[in-house]
């Protein structure tokens, strides 16, 4: 229904392009070869199918809390709290791949669905609170992201400690992982797990809901414009609820796709990084599904080619993550640039009118008719 | 110098359209000369042109007889040609002198030198009787005064051409007069105005000359004097226009709405409403009159239920709906052209057809277990485009933005209309339109009276509600200060119920 | 829209040929030669503590013996993440890869098997499987530090050199190492206590894990607490939460008041500099973490890599204890702690790596 997403993938690639130019200038300034680097870059993200494998595995979370922040923005709300929501997934993964004695065709639905609750649990909350208190989400989620972080760091030692262990949990077995033996073999011993296709089948979804749904009509007429959608009986506060929900449960579903496939275990004491760069990802993506998609995989490369670049290379560690970082950010706020002055287009547009035209056309092509 | 602005065969072309097609403007130096044409005419273009926002395809501007290429707006500040933007572009937090003072800060040494500027502007403020207090900031004016500053603005820059970009749309009726004076002194002094508006009233209130144009053409330039309003309707719109709407008697039926001893709050917490009761019944229209603010917004919205009411009760049809939801209401059959199309009427990033949806987008046969049918929400969008004239230039999958505020409005209309509602509340349905639009908005209201509906009409502008109404209720500091019926009133009565007056004989 | 896209691309390649030449001449690889690759804990390489350790040795390897040395920094602290890193050196022709913190456990136990052409070197850890059970490959070699060693010697020094009054400790994570450093320091406290006639005390409020290693206002928040309890050193072996209390510790020296921090790892001493050449760090409990790594890596060069044995560095074999230099102690502390170090390498003295009846 939308004219405007050819436009905004040229946005995102323009901004792609810029990114990569600060990245290569900021190789030059520190005395190396851009070409060379950005030669390893994508090689280490993509020169053999085990790389690949891992690309799509570093990526996979980032598809999950892209898509989080996406689905709250598109109902006007702004969700920080995808690193919260996602330690609540993966703390919900966690707790039942350690308790549960099931098979794994039995567990892993299970957990998954647990990590989506948990993650919706932890995006309620908040939306339940902006509904009824209209407290801002923004500094809601943030707490909730601390809340989360200290509940794992109380609960996984409490319940989940491994025999030496104070700071992690016990391994996940073999049947709470994601991981599987055959897609480890098609892809030579890489990371990559179900939360792949899970983050595939989670983009469709909500790519459907919000095209073709009753209730992604309702979210986004929130999001546009809220006076206008109580005006026409949609209730607001219930949109925003459930809005932060399933931002929530998808936020948490890359917490289980983190930390039942990515990883083995559970760690106390780190907020994911993931939470954050789903809001570059989000931007980067113009927050449509497929958008996120595509910019996860592309931030993906690039967090699992810097390593190689750096072994291949003279460029210092800290250096590369500098220049990893000015590519997702350069690119993110060049869209947001982007964005601003199109909007800054569209007032002075509307100041001179110039939906003139639109109408004139209309009238045009009326006496066009006429004369023939 | 026959000439102080000459705009000679402009023509403008924006992609897939003809914004401005052969159009001649020729303004004396100190006359009043209006621009006048429906919303979407091609008169902004054709200003921004001259302002210097767009290069013209073809033709030429002249200045004082010398050919000029205006390139920017700084080049139309540097000829002498200022413009009155219709949305203000000031800093709310700043006084008028830096406002007008902004962007040609006059200094000593390093320091802004406020008081020779604040000195100017008492001069010029006196010499043209602006009455602007330089001192004063922005946020603390009124609109008629921040409108004042604009105008200082240009004459602070020594403008000789001031363009109006539809002043009066945002001014009280006292205020209109005022802006009125202040032109005509302008004109006294020596300058010269271009008046960019679609209001005949005005015109023929004010303009010494008037330029038609219509979908990009240049209709003619006429003497306003020896020309009548309906013929510069005729000019303006293409054919016959008539101002009093059609409408037989008939006798109203059942009491559709009733609204009981209500009360609610504004946004600041203070009674607005007091007391309020009233009904509608079936088969009529009544007016609601007063001026903006005095309760209106909140009545409308306690009875759509945007808004809690602290006491009283709302009935539509018998039934209590005091407690119901926005949503129970709108099935039981109330229907709401709102007064800010923007705000409450459109989702502007929507495109038109999610927008004819906004009431039943969750209905058969839109949507079916909560999925919605793409191809009946076209197939409905283009009916409603078709019945209720509704164009946009890619039809039914424009963005709402897009659309001209005339189409804009018909769409609501169209919309709410298409509810079949046993009460339509239709407020300031005709705001900032054209007289096209008007005419056909009008007839449509009318015809739901006629199929037997009831129609609340809340307008700002007595004509319309003269124009209109069978009944008209006059409202003031949230009370109903009287009920007239519209055949034996007059605008005068209403006009001094409207400023809180009691009624007089008539009752 | 396009043409900016590919004025963008044509931008960058002009820019590349530009230096095309300069990255050719520099990129230059040493061939043949042994490259030795390291990849980094969680927190920075100059963390003035493990990392750095570790670092200064591959360094120092590869100035003395004319070798290519780099580190990777991973993306977190996951299995994956090191293994990703593990295979960039390899896949880069790193073949000595050095690996420090118990983290590394689980992803040594994987790369010793998928690269048997690489050696690996892990201190602090064991690989193993997720079980536990340790499993050294000929390629792998485990490196231990006896901490409880080195807290004792430190714990003893504190307590010679204050005679009385109260000690603290913050730790930061809860795990076996820093377990090691509290109740090794609690012990040579109490051994100090009960034969070289001091009087210092630890109260159990003042035994603390702060629960990461890189909140550094919270270790200064928690230092401030302690010395306003009264405690007049603090041994902190918390990493980045160290920094925090030592950064406290120098605030109140500069403010007149009385304030020590005791060390961790490497000698902290220039760190705690508050002045520019006094500084509050009374000693430092050191593991010799920068000799371990030379020496391997050294084997390596001669041919005598220890593959498929875990080594443990303490007091017999001078892998840990406080710095050669001490400027905050005075001489006979000095020379008393070396006495008690000398009983400790005979085997006199027997420090416990348990917690036993210890706090905490």
């Amino acid at each position: 229904m939308k004219k405007e997403t050819g436009q905004e993938y040229t946005v995102a690639l323009i901004a792609v392009g810029f990114g990569l130019l600060a990245g290569a200038v900021l190789m030059l300034v520190t005395g190396n070869n851009p070409l060379l680097g950005f030669f390893y870059l994508f090689s280490g993200g993509l020169m053999n199918i085990a790389r690949i494998g891992n690309t799509l595995a570093t990526a996979t979370p980032l598809i999950f809390t892209g898509l989080s922040v996406a689905f709250a923005f598109k109902t006007g709300l702004f969700n920080i709290g995808a690193a919260g929501q996602m330690l609540i997934g993966g703390l919900c993964a966690t707790a039942l791949g350690l308790t549960l004695p099931w098979p794994k065709p039995l567990l892993l639905p299970v957990i998954v669905l647990a990590a989506a609750l948990g993650g919706a649990l932890w995006g309620l909350v908040p939306g339940w609170l902006k509904a009824k208190f209209n407290v801002h989400e923004v500094v809601c989620t943030i707490m909730m992201n601390w809340i989360a972080y200290w509940s794992v760091y109380y609960i996984v030692p409490a319940y989940f400690k491994g025999a030496y262990l104070e700071t992690e949990s016990r391994r996940i077995p073999e049947a709470a992982s994601l991981k599987v033996d055959w897609l480890t073999r098609i892809f030579k011993g890489s990371y990559i797990n179900l939360g792949f296709f899970i983050a595939i089948i989670a983009v469709m979804v909500i790519a459907y809901i919000l095209e073709r749904t009753t209730l992604g009509y309702e979210l986004k007429a929130v999001g546009y414009n809220r006076d206008a959608a109580e005006y026409a009986g949609i209730q607001a506060n219930r949109n925003i609820v459930l809005s932060m929900m399933i931002a929530g449960a998808c936020a948490g579903l890359g917490g289980a796709a983190f930390y039942v496939g990515y990883a083995s275990n559970m760690q106390i004491g780190v907020l994911p990084n993931q939470g954050f760069d789903g809001i570059a990802v989000a931007l980067l993506g113009a927050n449509s599904p497929w958008g996120v998609f595509m910019a996860a995989i592309f931030f993906g490369i690039l967090h699992s080619g810097k390593g190689f670049m750096n072994a291949m290379t003279q460029v210092p560690p800290e250096i590369a993550d500098s220049i990893i970082a000015t590519i997702i950010y350069f690119a993110a706020t060049s869209v947001l640039i982007e964005r601003v002055r199109g909007q800054m287009q569209r007032r002075r547009q509307a100041q001179n009118k110039a939906d003139l035209p639109l109408d004139s056309e209309a009238g045009l092509k009326e006496n066009a008719g006429g004369a023939e | 110098m026959e000439y102080v602005v000459e705009m000679l065969k402009i023509r403008k072309e924006f992609p897939g359209v003809v914004a401005n097609d052969n159009i001649t403007l020729q303004l004396k130096p100190g006359e009043i000369h209006a621009l006048l044409g429906e919303n979407g005419a091609g008169k902004s273009t054709l200003m921004s042109i001259l302002f210097g926002l767009y290069p013209p395809d073809q033709g030429t501007i002249k200045v004082r007889g010398q050919e000029v290429k205006i390139s920017d707006p700084n080049v139309a500040n540097d000829l002498g040609i200022g413009m009155v933007h219709q949305h203000f572009k000031l800093v709310h937090n700043f006084t008028v002198t830096e406002n007008i003072m902004l962007g040609m800060e006059m200094t000593k040494g390093l320091v802004i030198d406020h008081k020779t500027a604040a000195e100017r502007i008492r001069q010029l403020s006196q010499r043209y009787g602006l009455n602007v207090d330089p001192d004063a900031k922005i946020e603390d004016i009124s609109v008629g005064m921040q409108q004042r500053v604009e105008i200082m603005k240009m004459l602070y820059r020594d403008a000789e051409v001031l363009i109006f970009d539809e002043p009066t749309s945002v001014l009280t009726p006292q205020e209109i007069q005022d802006l009125m004076a202040i032109m005509r002194n302008l004109v006294k002094e020596g300058k010269s105005i271009i008046l960019i508006t679609h209001k005949l009233k005005e015109i023929k209130a004010i303009a010494d000359r008037c330029t038609v144009i219509r979908r990009g053409r240049l209709v003619g330039t006429v003497d306003v004097a020896t020309t009548s309003e309906e013929e510069l309707a005729r000019m303006m719109v293409g054919r016959e226009v008539s101002f009093a709407v059609e409408k037989t008697d008939r006798p109203p039926g059942d009491v559709v709405l009733k609204v009981e001893n209500l009360s609610a709050y504004d946004n600041r917490r203070i009674m607005a409403l007091k007391d309020f009761s009233l009904e509608v019944r079936s088969g009529e229209i009544l007016g609601l009159a007063g001026v903006d603010g005095n309760g209106q917004t909140e009545l409308v919205e306690v009875i759509t239920g945007l808004r809690k009411a602290e006491s009283g009760r709302v009935l539509l049809k018998g039934v209590d709906i005091t407690g119901h939801s926005i949503r129970e209401r709108i099935r039981m059959g109330i229907a709401h052209i709102p007064s800010d199309r923007h705000k409450h009427g459109l989702i502007l990033d929507y495109t038109l057809q999610e927008n004819m949806i906004l009431k039943v987008y969750d209905q058969t046969p839109y949507a079916e277990k909560g999925l919605l049918n793409r191809e009946a929400i076209a197939e409905y969008t283009n009916r409603l485009m078709t019945e209720f004239d509704v164009r946009a230039g890619q039809g039914a999958s424009a963005l709402a933005r897009s659309l001209s505020g005339g189409n804009q409005q018909k769409a609501i209309v169209g919309r709410e209309i298409d509810l079949n509602p046993e009460l339509l509340l239709a407020v300031q349905p005709t705001r900032g339109l054209d007289v096209g639009a008007i005419e056909y908005i009008h007839r449509r209201i009318v015809e739901q009276r006629d199929k037997g509906k009831a129609v609340l009409l809340v307008s700002l502008e007595l004509d319309e509600i003269l124009n209109l109404a069978d009944r008209i209720a006059v409202i003031y500091n949230g009370e109903l200060v009287g009920l007239v019926d519209a055949k034996t009133t007059n605008e005068h009565e209403i006009g001094l119920m409207m400023a809180g007056g009691q009624r007089g004989e008539t009752a | 829209m396009y043409k900016k896209v590919i004025v963008v691309l044509v931008i960058l390649v002009v820019a590349a040929l530009i230096v095309l030449n300069v990255g050719q001449r520099t990129g230059v690889l040493k061939m043949g030669r042994l490259k030795v690759g390291m990849v980094t804990d969680a927190g920075t390489i100059d963390d003035k503590s493990f990392n750095q350790g570790t670092w200064e040795g591959v360094l120092q390897a590869g100035e003395e013996l004319g070798l290519e040395t780099k580190y990777l920094k991973p993306a977190g602290t996951t299995e994956a993440d090191y293994m990703t890193e593990i295979g960039n050196l390899y896949d880069a022709g790193f073949k000595f890869i050095v690996c420090p913190g118990f983290k590394f456990e689980t992803a040594i136990f994987q790369a010793q098997d998928k690269y048997p052409d690489a050696k690996f070197v892990i201190i602090d850890g064991n690989p193993h499987a997720g079980d536990f059970v340790p499993v050294v490959k000929e390629n792998t070699v485990s490196i231990f530090f006896a901490e409880h060693e080195s807290g004792f010697v430190a714990g003893v020094a504190t307590a010679l050199q204050l005679k009385e009054g109260e000690l603290g400790y913050i730790g930061g994570m809860e795990i076996p190492t820093v377990q090691k450093f509290n109740w090794g320091f609690q012990q040579g406290v109490k051994y100090a206590n009960a034969n070289l006639g001091t009087k210092m005390v630890i109260r159990p409020e003042n035994v603390i894990y702060q629960g990461s290693f890189d909140n550094v206002a919270a270790g200064q928040q928690l230092a401030a607490q302690m010395y306003d309890r009264g405690v007049k050193a603090i041994f902190a072996a918390a990493g980045r939460v160290g920094i925090g209390v030592i950064n406290e510790a120098k605030a109140r020296v500069r403010a007149g008041q009385e304030a020590w921090v005791v060390g961790v790892d490497v000698d902290q001493y220039d760190e705690g500099l508050y002045d520019g050449k006094n500084s509050i760090i009374l000693t430092s409990a050191m593991k010799q973490i920068k000799k371990a790594t030379f020496d391997m890596i050294k084997a390596e060069t001669e041919g005598k890599f220890p593959g498929g044995e875990i080594l443990v560095f303490d007091a017999k074999n001078d892998g840990i204890g406080i710095p050669d230099e001490n400027p905050n102690l005075r001489p006979d502390v000095v020379s008393k702690v070396a006495e008690v170090y000398a009983k400790l390498k005979s085997g006199e003295i027997v420090v416990a790596d348990v917690q036993g009846d210890l706090i905490r």
